[in-house]
Protein backbone atom coordinates (compact mmCIF):
# COMPACT_ATOMS: atom_id res chain seq x y z
CA UNK A 1 0.00 0.00 0.00
CA UNK A 2 3.04 2.21 0.27
CA UNK A 3 2.99 5.50 2.05
CA UNK A 4 -0.68 6.21 1.42
CA UNK A 5 -1.90 3.37 3.56
CA UNK A 6 -3.12 3.95 7.04
CA UNK A 7 -3.27 1.57 9.94
CA UNK A 8 -6.70 2.85 10.79
CA UNK A 9 -9.30 2.34 8.13
CA UNK A 10 -12.95 3.32 8.10
CA UNK A 11 -15.29 1.12 6.06
CA UNK A 12 -18.89 2.23 5.62
CA UNK A 13 -20.97 -0.93 5.30
CA UNK A 14 -24.41 -2.03 4.23
CA UNK A 15 -25.86 -5.07 2.52
CA UNK A 16 -23.97 -5.55 -0.73
CA UNK A 17 -22.84 -8.40 -2.93
CA UNK A 18 -19.17 -7.51 -2.80
CA UNK A 19 -18.94 -6.71 0.90
CA UNK A 20 -16.99 -9.88 1.67
CA UNK A 21 -14.23 -8.90 -0.75
CA UNK A 22 -14.15 -5.35 0.52
CA UNK A 23 -13.69 -6.55 4.10
CA UNK A 24 -10.79 -8.73 3.01
CA UNK A 25 -9.21 -5.86 1.13
CA UNK A 26 -9.63 -3.35 3.96
CA UNK A 27 -8.16 -5.71 6.53
CA UNK A 28 -5.16 -6.55 4.38
CA UNK A 29 -4.60 -2.91 3.48
CA UNK A 30 -4.58 -1.88 7.13
CA UNK A 31 -2.27 -4.76 7.96
CA UNK A 32 0.12 -3.85 5.17
CA UNK A 33 0.24 -0.28 6.36
CA UNK A 34 0.85 -1.40 9.92
CA UNK A 35 3.65 -3.65 8.74
CA UNK A 36 5.29 -0.85 6.76
CA UNK A 37 4.99 1.51 9.66
CA UNK A 38 6.59 -0.84 12.13
CA UNK A 39 9.52 -1.47 9.79
CA UNK A 40 9.83 2.15 8.75
CA UNK A 41 9.36 3.31 12.33
CA UNK A 42 12.58 1.48 12.72
CA UNK A 43 14.56 1.15 15.85
CA UNK A 44 12.23 2.75 18.32
CA UNK A 45 9.37 0.43 17.64
CA UNK A 46 9.31 -2.60 19.82
CA UNK A 47 7.62 -4.75 17.21
CA UNK A 48 4.44 -5.17 15.24
CA UNK A 49 2.40 -5.93 18.32
CA UNK A 50 2.18 -2.32 19.37
CA UNK A 51 1.44 -0.85 15.98
CA UNK A 52 -1.46 -3.09 15.05
CA UNK A 53 -4.09 -2.24 12.49
CA UNK A 54 -7.59 -1.13 13.27
CA UNK A 55 -10.56 -1.49 10.95
CA UNK A 56 -13.71 0.39 11.76
CA UNK A 57 -16.89 -0.98 10.21
CA UNK A 58 -19.52 1.69 10.35
CA UNK A 59 -23.15 1.09 9.48
CA UNK A 60 -24.98 4.35 8.81
CA UNK A 61 -28.55 3.71 9.90
CA UNK A 62 -30.29 5.63 7.17
CA UNK A 63 -33.74 5.51 8.62
CA UNK A 64 -35.48 7.33 11.38
CA UNK A 65 -37.24 5.23 13.91
CA UNK A 66 -39.69 5.96 16.67
CA UNK A 67 -38.39 3.24 18.90
CA UNK A 68 -34.96 1.92 17.92
CA UNK A 69 -35.38 -1.14 20.12
CA UNK A 70 -38.38 -2.36 18.19
CA UNK A 71 -37.16 -1.78 14.67
CA UNK A 72 -36.09 -5.03 13.01
CA UNK A 73 -33.73 -3.10 10.76
CA UNK A 74 -31.47 -2.41 13.71
CA UNK A 75 -31.31 -6.10 14.46
CA UNK A 76 -30.37 -6.80 10.86
CA UNK A 77 -27.69 -4.10 10.94
CA UNK A 78 -26.22 -5.53 14.14
CA UNK A 79 -26.24 -9.03 12.65
CA UNK A 80 -24.33 -7.72 9.67
CA UNK A 81 -21.77 -6.03 11.90
CA UNK A 82 -21.31 -9.24 13.92
CA UNK A 83 -20.78 -11.13 10.69
CA UNK A 84 -18.18 -8.58 9.62
CA UNK A 85 -16.16 -9.11 12.78
CA UNK A 86 -15.99 -12.82 12.03
CA UNK A 87 -15.01 -12.18 8.42
CA UNK A 88 -12.32 -9.71 9.40
CA UNK A 89 -10.78 -12.25 11.75
CA UNK A 90 -10.81 -14.86 9.04
CA UNK A 91 -9.28 -12.55 6.48
CA UNK A 92 -6.50 -11.17 8.62
CA UNK A 93 -3.06 -12.44 7.72
CA UNK A 94 -2.10 -14.52 10.78
CA UNK A 95 1.58 -13.64 10.33
CA UNK A 96 0.96 -9.93 9.95
CA UNK A 97 0.31 -7.28 12.57
CA UNK A 98 -2.73 -7.90 14.75
CA UNK A 99 -6.01 -6.41 13.64
CA UNK A 100 -8.51 -4.76 15.91
CA UNK A 101 -12.05 -4.60 14.60
CA UNK A 102 -14.44 -1.92 15.73
CA UNK A 103 -18.05 -1.80 14.66
CA UNK A 104 -20.51 1.00 15.04
CA UNK A 105 -24.04 1.87 14.10
CA UNK A 106 -24.15 5.60 13.47
CA UNK A 107 -26.69 8.19 12.50
CA UNK A 108 -29.60 6.56 14.26
CA UNK A 109 -30.88 9.81 15.68
CA UNK A 110 -30.85 11.43 12.27
CA UNK A 111 -32.78 10.82 9.10
CA UNK A 112 -30.16 10.20 6.44
CA UNK A 113 -31.27 10.99 2.97
CA UNK A 114 -28.71 12.57 0.68
CA UNK A 115 -25.10 11.54 0.04
CA UNK A 116 -24.15 14.61 2.08
CA UNK A 117 -26.04 13.26 5.10
CA UNK A 118 -24.29 9.92 4.91
CA UNK A 119 -20.92 11.57 4.39
CA UNK A 120 -21.55 13.86 7.38
CA UNK A 121 -22.14 11.05 9.87
CA UNK A 122 -19.18 9.10 8.50
CA UNK A 123 -16.95 12.18 8.69
CA UNK A 124 -18.10 12.82 12.27
CA UNK A 125 -17.16 9.29 13.20
CA UNK A 126 -13.79 9.62 11.47
CA UNK A 127 -13.07 12.90 13.21
CA UNK A 128 -13.93 11.53 16.64
CA UNK A 129 -11.40 8.76 16.23
CA UNK A 130 -8.84 10.60 14.13
CA UNK A 131 -9.30 8.44 11.05
CA UNK A 132 -8.17 9.62 7.65
CA UNK A 133 -8.70 6.76 5.23
CA UNK A 134 -12.01 5.43 4.03
CA UNK A 135 -12.32 2.23 2.03
CA UNK A 136 -15.64 1.98 0.23
CA UNK A 137 -17.29 -1.05 -1.23
CA UNK A 138 -17.93 -0.52 -4.97
CA UNK A 139 -21.41 -1.96 -4.61
CA UNK A 140 -22.21 0.02 -1.48
CA UNK A 141 -25.64 1.64 -1.81
CA UNK A 142 -26.73 3.35 1.37
CA UNK A 143 -29.73 4.95 -0.30
CA UNK A 144 -31.47 1.80 -1.46
CA UNK A 145 -32.00 1.90 -5.20
CA UNK A 146 -30.65 5.37 -5.78
CA UNK A 147 -27.06 5.34 -7.00
CA UNK A 148 -25.15 7.43 -4.51
CA UNK A 149 -21.67 6.00 -4.33
CA UNK A 150 -19.94 8.62 -6.46
CA UNK A 151 -21.51 11.63 -4.76
CA UNK A 152 -20.81 10.00 -1.41
CA UNK A 153 -17.14 9.58 -2.31
CA UNK A 154 -17.04 13.17 -3.43
CA UNK A 155 -18.57 14.41 -0.19
CA UNK A 156 -16.14 12.34 1.86
CA UNK A 157 -13.22 13.83 -0.05
CA UNK A 158 -14.65 17.27 0.58
CA UNK A 159 -14.57 16.44 4.28
CA UNK A 160 -10.82 15.93 3.97
CA UNK A 161 -10.74 12.14 3.99
CA UNK A 162 -8.77 9.90 1.70
CA UNK A 163 -11.23 7.72 -0.16
CA UNK A 164 -10.31 4.46 -1.76
CA UNK A 165 -12.58 2.07 -3.60
CA UNK A 166 -11.87 -1.55 -2.80
CA UNK A 167 -10.73 -3.40 -5.94
CA UNK A 168 -13.04 -6.39 -5.60
CA UNK A 169 -12.46 -9.43 -7.73
CA UNK A 170 -15.92 -9.63 -9.15
CA UNK A 171 -16.40 -6.74 -11.56
CA UNK A 172 -18.95 -4.29 -10.28
CA UNK A 173 -22.18 -4.88 -12.10
CA UNK A 174 -23.38 -1.38 -11.55
CA UNK A 175 -24.78 -0.23 -14.88
CA UNK A 176 -23.10 2.82 -16.19
CA UNK A 177 -25.18 5.93 -16.37
CA UNK A 178 -23.74 6.82 -19.71
CA UNK A 179 -24.39 4.09 -22.20
CA UNK A 180 -22.44 3.40 -25.31
CA UNK A 181 -23.39 5.97 -27.84
CA UNK A 182 -23.28 6.18 -31.56
CA UNK A 183 -23.85 8.77 -34.22
CA UNK A 184 -27.35 7.71 -35.20
CA UNK A 185 -28.51 8.31 -31.64
CA UNK A 186 -26.99 11.75 -31.73
CA UNK A 187 -28.60 12.60 -35.06
CA UNK A 188 -31.99 11.32 -34.02
CA UNK A 189 -31.94 13.31 -30.81
CA UNK A 190 -30.71 16.37 -32.64
CA UNK A 191 -33.41 16.06 -35.29
CA UNK A 192 -36.23 15.59 -32.79
CA UNK A 193 -35.02 18.48 -30.63
CA UNK A 194 -34.66 20.73 -33.67
CA UNK A 195 -38.12 19.88 -34.95
CA UNK A 196 -39.60 20.47 -31.52
CA UNK A 197 -37.86 23.81 -31.19
CA UNK A 198 -39.09 24.98 -34.57
CA UNK A 199 -42.58 23.77 -33.78
CA UNK A 200 -42.71 25.79 -30.58
CA UNK A 201 -41.51 28.76 -32.55
CA UNK A 202 -44.42 28.33 -34.92
CA UNK A 203 -42.36 27.25 -37.91
CA UNK A 204 -41.25 30.80 -38.55
CA UNK A 205 -38.30 29.68 -40.59
CA UNK A 206 -36.25 32.82 -40.25
CA UNK A 207 -32.51 32.73 -40.03
CA UNK A 208 -32.62 33.60 -36.35
CA UNK A 209 -34.97 30.75 -35.50
CA UNK A 210 -32.95 28.27 -37.52
CA UNK A 211 -29.68 29.34 -35.91
CA UNK A 212 -30.90 29.36 -32.30
CA UNK A 213 -32.73 26.10 -32.94
CA UNK A 214 -29.59 24.48 -34.22
CA UNK A 215 -27.60 25.67 -31.20
CA UNK A 216 -30.26 24.52 -28.74
CA UNK A 217 -30.77 21.16 -30.42
CA UNK A 218 -27.03 20.68 -30.62
CA UNK A 219 -26.66 21.36 -26.90
CA UNK A 220 -29.50 19.04 -26.00
CA UNK A 221 -28.19 16.28 -28.21
CA UNK A 222 -24.63 16.74 -26.95
CA UNK A 223 -25.65 16.63 -23.30
CA UNK A 224 -28.21 13.87 -23.49
CA UNK A 225 -27.39 11.61 -26.41
CA UNK A 226 -25.77 9.02 -24.22
CA UNK A 227 -28.51 9.12 -21.62
CA UNK A 228 -31.85 9.32 -23.35
CA UNK A 229 -31.39 6.55 -25.90
CA UNK A 230 -30.04 3.28 -24.67
CA UNK A 231 -30.13 1.33 -27.87
CA UNK A 232 -29.35 1.91 -31.49
CA UNK A 233 -32.40 3.48 -33.06
CA UNK A 234 -33.96 1.55 -35.90
CA UNK A 235 -35.47 4.42 -37.79
CA UNK A 236 -37.16 2.14 -40.28
CA UNK A 237 -39.23 0.59 -37.52
CA UNK A 238 -40.50 3.88 -36.19
CA UNK A 239 -43.23 4.69 -38.73
CA UNK A 240 -44.89 1.32 -38.15
CA UNK A 241 -44.62 1.75 -34.43
CA UNK A 242 -46.00 5.27 -34.66
CA UNK A 243 -48.92 4.00 -36.71
CA UNK A 244 -49.68 1.36 -34.11
CA UNK A 245 -49.30 4.00 -31.42
CA UNK A 246 -51.87 6.08 -33.26
CA UNK A 247 -54.25 3.15 -32.94
CA UNK A 248 -53.34 2.70 -29.31
CA UNK A 249 -53.95 6.33 -28.31
CA UNK A 250 -57.73 6.39 -28.92
CA UNK A 251 -58.07 3.04 -27.22
CA UNK A 252 -56.17 4.38 -24.23
CA UNK A 253 -58.27 7.54 -24.21
CA UNK A 254 -61.40 5.47 -24.16
CA UNK A 255 -60.03 3.41 -21.28
CA UNK A 256 -59.10 6.59 -19.43
CA UNK A 257 -62.60 7.98 -19.89
CA UNK A 258 -64.05 4.75 -18.50
CA UNK A 259 -61.56 4.84 -15.65
CA UNK A 260 -62.62 8.29 -14.67
CA UNK A 261 -66.32 7.57 -14.78
CA UNK A 262 -65.82 4.55 -12.52
CA UNK A 263 -63.59 6.52 -10.15
CA UNK A 264 -66.04 9.39 -10.12
CA UNK A 265 -68.84 6.95 -9.31
CA UNK A 266 -66.86 5.38 -6.49
CA UNK A 267 -65.70 8.68 -5.05
CA UNK A 268 -69.10 10.33 -5.12
CA UNK A 269 -71.04 7.28 -3.92
CA UNK A 270 -72.21 7.85 -0.33
CA UNK A 271 -70.92 4.45 0.83
CA UNK A 272 -67.51 4.83 -0.85
CA UNK A 273 -67.61 1.25 -2.25
CA UNK A 274 -63.90 0.56 -2.49
CA UNK A 275 -61.98 -2.64 -1.89
CA UNK A 276 -58.34 -1.74 -2.38
CA UNK A 277 -55.54 -4.25 -2.45
CA UNK A 278 -52.00 -4.52 -3.71
CA UNK A 279 -51.51 -7.07 -6.49
CA UNK A 280 -48.50 -8.40 -8.28
CA UNK A 281 -48.22 -9.78 -11.77
CA UNK A 282 -45.58 -10.65 -14.28
CA UNK A 283 -46.13 -8.67 -17.44
CA UNK A 284 -45.19 -10.15 -20.78
CA UNK A 285 -43.43 -7.03 -22.02
CA UNK A 286 -39.72 -6.49 -22.30
CA UNK A 287 -37.50 -3.46 -22.47
CA UNK A 288 -37.56 -0.03 -20.86
CA UNK A 289 -39.94 1.79 -23.13
CA UNK A 290 -42.68 -0.86 -23.37
CA UNK A 291 -42.56 -1.41 -19.61
CA UNK A 292 -42.79 2.33 -18.99
CA UNK A 293 -45.67 2.65 -21.42
CA UNK A 294 -47.52 -0.20 -19.78
CA UNK A 295 -46.85 1.13 -16.27
CA UNK A 296 -48.15 4.57 -17.17
CA UNK A 297 -51.14 3.15 -19.02
CA UNK A 298 -52.02 1.04 -16.02
CA UNK A 299 -51.87 4.09 -13.81
CA UNK A 300 -54.19 5.97 -16.13
CA UNK A 301 -56.82 3.27 -16.47
CA UNK A 302 -59.63 1.94 -14.30
CA UNK A 303 -58.79 1.82 -10.63
CA UNK A 304 -55.24 0.60 -11.06
CA UNK A 305 -52.03 2.31 -10.04
CA UNK A 306 -48.49 1.11 -10.63
CA UNK A 307 -46.65 1.15 -7.34
CA UNK A 308 -43.43 -0.64 -8.15
CA UNK A 309 -41.85 -2.16 -11.22
CA UNK A 310 -38.78 -4.31 -11.19
CA UNK A 311 -37.83 -6.04 -14.41
CA UNK A 312 -41.16 -7.54 -15.42
CA UNK A 313 -42.81 -7.66 -12.00
CA UNK A 314 -45.51 -5.10 -11.56
CA UNK A 315 -46.93 -4.20 -8.18
CA UNK A 316 -50.31 -2.70 -8.81
CA UNK A 317 -52.58 -1.04 -6.31
CA UNK A 318 -56.18 -1.72 -7.30
CA UNK A 319 -59.08 0.28 -6.02
CA UNK A 320 -62.00 -2.05 -6.72
CA UNK A 321 -62.57 -5.74 -7.37
CA UNK A 322 -63.70 -5.11 -10.96
CA UNK A 323 -60.51 -3.20 -11.73
CA UNK A 324 -58.52 -6.24 -10.60
CA UNK A 325 -60.47 -8.43 -12.99
CA UNK A 326 -59.79 -6.06 -15.86
CA UNK A 327 -56.11 -5.96 -15.04
CA UNK A 328 -55.71 -9.72 -15.06
CA UNK A 329 -57.68 -9.99 -18.27
CA UNK A 330 -54.68 -8.20 -19.71
CA UNK A 331 -56.31 -6.05 -22.39
CA UNK A 332 -53.87 -3.19 -21.83
CA UNK A 333 -50.85 -5.42 -21.72
CA UNK A 334 -51.93 -6.92 -25.00
CA UNK A 335 -52.38 -3.49 -26.54
CA UNK A 336 -48.90 -2.39 -25.46
CA UNK A 337 -47.42 -5.55 -26.94
CA UNK A 338 -49.26 -4.80 -30.15
CA UNK A 339 -47.71 -1.33 -30.29
CA UNK A 340 -44.15 -2.47 -29.75
CA UNK A 341 -43.97 -5.93 -31.18
CA UNK A 342 -46.77 -6.16 -33.72
CA UNK A 343 -49.93 -8.17 -34.06
CA UNK A 344 -48.39 -11.58 -33.41
CA UNK A 345 -47.31 -10.62 -29.91
CA UNK A 346 -50.83 -9.56 -29.05
CA UNK A 347 -51.84 -13.19 -29.18
CA UNK A 348 -49.85 -14.08 -26.04
CA UNK A 349 -52.33 -15.23 -23.39
CA UNK A 350 -53.51 -12.90 -20.65
CA UNK A 351 -51.79 -12.84 -17.24
CA UNK A 352 -54.59 -14.92 -15.76
CA UNK A 353 -54.26 -17.63 -18.42
CA UNK A 354 -50.48 -17.65 -18.05
CA UNK A 355 -50.77 -17.95 -14.30
CA UNK A 356 -48.62 -14.86 -13.88
CA UNK A 357 -51.15 -13.05 -11.76
CA UNK A 358 -50.15 -13.88 -8.23
CA UNK A 359 -52.25 -13.02 -5.25
CA UNK A 360 -51.20 -9.69 -3.85
CA UNK A 361 -49.01 -9.07 -0.87
CA UNK A 362 -52.10 -7.96 0.87
CA UNK A 363 -55.27 -9.77 -0.01
CA UNK A 364 -58.14 -7.57 1.04
CA UNK A 365 -61.41 -9.42 1.63
CA UNK A 366 -64.25 -9.28 -0.87
CA UNK A 367 -66.74 -6.51 -0.51
CA UNK A 368 -69.87 -7.75 1.21
CA UNK B 1 -74.16 33.56 -26.83
CA UNK B 2 -73.71 29.85 -27.38
CA UNK B 3 -74.50 29.60 -31.01
CA UNK B 4 -72.22 27.28 -32.92
CA UNK B 5 -71.61 23.58 -32.29
CA UNK B 6 -68.01 24.51 -31.55
CA UNK B 7 -69.08 26.72 -28.68
CA UNK B 8 -71.27 23.96 -27.30
CA UNK B 9 -68.35 21.57 -27.46
CA UNK B 10 -66.10 24.05 -25.68
CA UNK B 11 -68.60 24.56 -22.89
CA UNK B 12 -69.15 20.81 -22.56
CA UNK B 13 -65.43 20.11 -22.40
CA UNK B 14 -64.77 22.86 -19.90
CA UNK B 15 -67.68 21.71 -17.75
CA UNK B 16 -66.51 18.09 -17.86
CA UNK B 17 -62.96 19.21 -17.02
CA UNK B 18 -64.21 21.15 -14.04
CA UNK B 19 -66.36 18.22 -12.96
CA UNK B 20 -63.42 15.79 -12.97
CA UNK B 21 -61.22 18.32 -11.24
CA UNK B 22 -63.89 18.50 -8.56
CA UNK B 23 -64.06 14.70 -8.38
CA UNK B 24 -60.29 14.63 -7.87
CA UNK B 25 -60.57 17.09 -4.98
CA UNK B 26 -63.45 15.19 -3.37
CA UNK B 27 -61.59 11.92 -3.86
CA UNK B 28 -58.45 13.20 -2.19
CA UNK B 29 -60.54 14.28 0.77
CA UNK B 30 -62.75 11.21 1.07
CA UNK B 31 -60.52 8.27 0.28
CA UNK B 32 -58.85 6.62 3.24
CA UNK B 33 -55.13 6.36 2.52
CA UNK B 34 -52.25 7.50 0.37
CA UNK B 35 -52.61 4.83 -2.30
CA UNK B 36 -56.32 5.29 -2.88
CA UNK B 37 -55.92 9.05 -2.85
CA UNK B 38 -53.25 8.74 -5.50
CA UNK B 39 -55.88 7.04 -7.65
CA UNK B 40 -58.10 10.09 -7.46
CA UNK B 41 -55.22 12.51 -7.89
CA UNK B 42 -53.69 10.75 -10.87
CA UNK B 43 -56.74 9.80 -12.90
CA UNK B 44 -59.44 12.35 -12.31
CA UNK B 45 -56.97 15.17 -12.21
CA UNK B 46 -55.39 14.13 -15.50
CA UNK B 47 -58.70 13.91 -17.28
CA UNK B 48 -59.89 17.18 -15.74
CA UNK B 49 -56.81 19.04 -16.92
CA UNK B 50 -56.84 17.36 -20.30
CA UNK B 51 -60.50 18.17 -20.97
CA UNK B 52 -59.94 21.79 -19.97
CA UNK B 53 -56.91 21.99 -22.23
CA UNK B 54 -58.91 20.46 -25.06
CA UNK B 55 -61.46 23.23 -24.59
CA UNK B 56 -58.62 25.74 -24.77
CA UNK B 57 -57.28 24.15 -27.93
CA UNK B 58 -60.65 24.32 -29.65
CA UNK B 59 -61.16 27.91 -28.54
CA UNK B 60 -57.94 28.94 -30.24
CA UNK B 61 -58.89 27.13 -33.40
CA UNK B 62 -56.12 25.96 -35.69
CA UNK B 63 -52.68 27.41 -35.27
CA UNK B 64 -49.46 27.16 -33.34
CA UNK B 65 -51.18 27.80 -30.00
CA UNK B 66 -53.33 24.76 -30.52
CA UNK B 67 -50.30 22.64 -31.31
CA UNK B 68 -48.67 23.86 -28.12
CA UNK B 69 -51.79 23.07 -26.15
CA UNK B 70 -51.82 19.58 -27.58
CA UNK B 71 -48.20 19.19 -26.48
CA UNK B 72 -49.18 20.30 -22.98
CA UNK B 73 -51.90 17.71 -23.07
CA UNK B 74 -49.48 14.98 -24.05
CA UNK B 75 -47.08 15.99 -21.30
CA UNK B 76 -49.90 15.81 -18.77
CA UNK B 77 -50.54 12.25 -19.88
CA UNK B 78 -46.90 11.33 -19.47
CA UNK B 79 -46.03 13.17 -16.27
CA UNK B 80 -49.15 12.69 -14.13
CA UNK B 81 -49.01 8.90 -13.92
CA UNK B 82 -45.26 9.09 -13.46
CA UNK B 83 -45.65 11.42 -10.49
CA UNK B 84 -48.37 9.22 -8.97
CA UNK B 85 -46.11 6.23 -9.44
CA UNK B 86 -43.17 8.01 -7.83
CA UNK B 87 -45.22 8.96 -4.79
CA UNK B 88 -46.76 5.55 -4.24
CA UNK B 89 -43.46 3.84 -4.87
CA UNK B 90 -41.79 5.99 -2.25
CA UNK B 91 -44.62 5.09 0.14
CA UNK B 92 -44.19 1.41 -0.70
CA UNK B 93 -40.45 1.65 -0.10
CA UNK B 94 -41.11 3.18 3.27
CA UNK B 95 -43.31 0.21 4.11
CA UNK B 96 -46.63 2.01 4.30
CA UNK B 97 -49.38 -0.62 4.32
CA UNK B 98 -52.32 -0.08 1.98
CA UNK B 99 -55.70 0.41 3.54
CA UNK B 100 -58.08 -2.52 3.10
CA UNK B 101 -61.72 -3.20 3.82
CA UNK B 102 -60.57 -4.96 6.97
CA UNK B 103 -59.60 -1.57 8.32
CA UNK B 104 -63.11 -0.34 7.71
CA UNK B 105 -64.64 -3.34 9.46
CA UNK B 106 -62.28 -2.80 12.33
CA UNK B 107 -63.28 0.80 12.59
CA UNK B 108 -66.96 0.03 12.39
CA UNK B 109 -66.60 -2.46 15.19
CA UNK B 110 -64.77 0.10 17.26
CA UNK B 111 -67.45 2.57 16.49
CA UNK B 112 -70.22 0.22 17.53
CA UNK B 113 -68.44 -0.38 20.75
CA UNK B 114 -68.21 3.31 21.48
CA UNK B 115 -71.84 3.71 20.44
CA UNK B 116 -72.92 1.01 22.83
CA UNK B 117 -71.02 2.73 25.53
CA UNK B 118 -72.39 6.11 24.61
CA UNK B 119 -76.02 5.58 23.55
CA UNK B 120 -77.15 9.07 22.72
CA UNK B 121 -74.85 9.69 19.79
CA UNK B 122 -76.58 10.52 16.56
CA UNK B 123 -76.55 7.69 13.97
CA UNK B 124 -74.55 9.41 11.24
CA UNK B 125 -72.27 6.45 10.73
CA UNK B 126 -73.62 5.38 7.37
CA UNK B 127 -72.23 8.34 5.50
CA UNK B 128 -68.63 7.37 6.03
Amino acid sequence: MGGEGSTEVLVPVGESSTLRNTVAYAVRAAQDAAGVESEGGGEGATGPAESGATVHFVYPAGWRSGDPKDDPRFDRARELLDRLEVWAEEDADPDGPPVTVETALVGRERYLFSPGDFAAVLADYAEDRGLEVVVVDPEYQPGGNAPMLRPLEFELRQAGLTVEEAPVERPARRTRFLGRANLSQFLLLFGVSYAFYLLLGGFALTGFELATGAITAGLVAYLLWRISLTETPHVTRYPLRAARMALYAPYLLWEIAKANLSIAYVVLHPDLPIDPSLERFEAAVWGDLPVTTLANSITLTPGTLTVEVSERSFYIHTLTASSREDLFDGALERAVRFVFYGRDAAAIPSPRERGDSGPGIDDGGEET
Amino acid sequence: MISTPGDVLIVLLAAAGTFFGGVAAVGVLRLPDLYTRAHAASKSDTLGAVLSLAAVAITFGSGVTTVKTVFLLVFMFVTNPTAAHAITRAAHDQGIEPWTTDDRRQREQDRERTRDADRDRSPEVGAE
